[in-house]
């Protein structure tokens, strides 16, 4: 019957949007490069307010 | 009691938990303000979220929560402003009272005070929300004690520590809200399942959480009050 | 000579994130289902663990300050709370971002994800208070008081997983998965560390610093010696 030769093409084309090793979901790379960008930024701003407030020799002739 | 013989914990607790309560009804002006802030709460809710009675009846435990929420914040600020204006704190720590005691007795008239709030909302509720008590009038009360209870204890402890810094009434709620919110989860979905009937069985599930949070809570409170007031 | 050791750390932190990032980016395979959006949990997981850990520590501090008033303690409890809300707010972040192609939602509330805002939520309120109480030895108590209560919340955080149903990943063990996702994910986990260690170390010295200007008296007032409060405390 028609279905007995239709079905496995269509089998196959359903397999061929899932290749093994790509995954499911496409691309994202937006995603992931926005991800390691918030994180080194963080990093990086935290770092430098640690520079701008590291710690200063106490002075005893400073009034507060 | 007599001079000879300081006020065990419980007896300590009590006497303070009696002062309490009796300035509080003495000045009934501020139970009132309480009152009727947490009424106009419930209002405002139902205007808010429309006139649609069924989405108001699903979600009426959330909002009898939120509502006793808010006036918590007021009793529980307002809990040590009388030993901060009169500088009485300091009387307290000089008597021969346990400062575990100061905690029982403000904690649990800070209970009180909620429970009796809520006890009167309930039949608002009903009159405004048009929820039913399908599983009873004895389920209700047990969550509303465990819930008054868990919202208590922690914020008589911050309301100890906040009332002393400054931007006290910002500093409680900030405080208070995010250590909350798990028994408060508790308590509506509860209180929710008392409305509409409970046919999953999960009542029990939700309590042994409330008084879980209670016990943790309330055993915090215990062991680290005597740190937060002393000089 | 600390200070040499402080500046190696961070230089070995700096080159283990890029290696980190190397791995994750390039090295390690795309998941089976989630594709390179897999990529994200290389940065996510390990920075929801430093947060963890650096929440801890505050907890452990918090304690020891108020069984023993060194200054040592409460600085440390500073430093390692401030510490523990950035790597939890990028975790957090990061999480969200990971959930939007996996999920479809930006954000959902589950309980871990909700008992993790929580926390976040519960530490900006520690350091709050921090800022609003002048009197450093009743911040130091109250704030212990504060972190202890505070991390309540941390086991709850850790077994929400087992505790209710819920659509966060169950915590996968390395058997079950590729070992170069293992592998990378180890690295940066010891990466974040590294610059973790640095993070709250540097932090640390910031608030000793600011202790001593705290409670070095002006000279025209009588005072106590410098580097003891008050009431005797060493700094």
């Amino acid at each position: 019957m028609m279905l007995d030769r239709v079905l496995p093409l269509l089998i196959e084309q359903l397999a061929a949007q899932y290749p093994v090793g790509a995954g499911r979901i496409q691309g994202g790379w937006g995603y992931v490069w926005a991800s390691y960008g918030i994180t080194w930024g963080a990093f990086a701003v935290y770092s430098l307010s640690l520079w701008l407030r590291r710690a200063h020799p106490p002075m005893p002739e400073e009034h507060q | 009691m007599n001079a000879r013989h300081p006020p065990g914990l419980l007896e300590g607790a009590f006497l303070i938990l009696r002062k309490d309560l009796l300035i509080e009804w003495h000045t009934r002006a501020r139970l009132n303000a309480l009152l009727f802030f947490a009424l106009a709460t419930l209002l405002i809710f139902s205007f808010a979220l429309g006139p649609d009675t069924k989405l108001l009846e699903q979600n009426a435990g959330g909002y009898l929560w939120l509502a006793i929420l808010f006036a918590s914040l007021m009793a529980l600020g307002e809990s040590f402003r009388v030993e901060r204006e009169n500088a009485s704190l300091d009387g307290l720590r000089l008597l021969p009272v346990n400062p575990r005691a100061v905690f029982l007795g403000k904690a649990l008239g800070n209970a009180a005070i909620l429970f009796g709030l809520s006890l009167v909302l309930i039949p608002v509720m009903v009159g405004l929300f048009g929820v039913s008590l399908a599983l009873g009038l004895g389920s209700l009360g047990l969550i509303l004690v465990l819930g008054c209870l868990a919202i208590s204890a922690p914020g008589t402890l911050y309301s100890a520590i906040a009332s002393n810094a400054r931007a006290r009434d910002v500093l409680l709620p900030l405080l208070l809200f995010p250590l909350i919110i798990p028994a408060l989860l508790a308590a509506v979905k509860a209180t929710s399942l008392v409305f509409q009937g409970d046919p999953m069985s999960q009542l029990n599930s939700w309590l042994l959480l409330l008084g879980g949070f209670n016990l943790t809570y309330w055993g915090l409170g215990v062991a680290l009050f005597p740190q937060v007031i002393e000089e | 000579m600390a200070q040499r050791t402080r500046q190696g750390l961070f230089a070995l932190a700096v080159a283990m994130l890029a290696i980190g990032a190397w791995l994750g980016l390039s090295w390690a395979p795309p998941d089976r289902e989630m594709g390179d959006v897999q990529r994200i949990m290389y940065v996510h997981v390990p920075s929801m663990w430093m947060a963890l850990l650096a929440m801890t520590l505050n907890f452990a501090c918090s304690i020891g300050y108020l069984l023993k008033k060194s200054w040592a303690f409460d600085s440390l409890a500073e430093a390692s709370a401030e510490v523990g809300m950035l790597f939890g707010a990028v975790g957090l972040a990061l999480g969200s971002i990971w959930a939007r192609p996996t999920w479809g939602v930006w954000w959902t509330w589950d309980p871990r994800l909700t008992t993790a805002a929580i926390l976040l939520v519960a530490y900006a309120g520690y350091l709050a208070l921090r800022r609003f109480v002048e009197d450093p030895e009743r911040r130091a108590v109250w704030a212990a008081v504060t972190g202890i209560v505070a991390f309540v919340d941390v086991p709850l955080i850790w077994y929400s997983v087992q505790w209710w149903r819920s659509i966060h990943q169950i915590q996968s063990s390395p058997k079950t998965v590729d070992p170069q996702m293992v592998l990378t994910l180890r690295w940066n986990t010891f990466a974040f560390l590294a610059l973790g260690i640095f993070f709250i170390w540097s932090r640390y010295r910031v608030a000793q610093s600011e202790r001593r200007h705290e409670l070095a008296a002006p000279p025209t007032l009588p005072s106590a010696p410098q580097g003891l409060t008050a009431s005797g405390v060493r700094l």
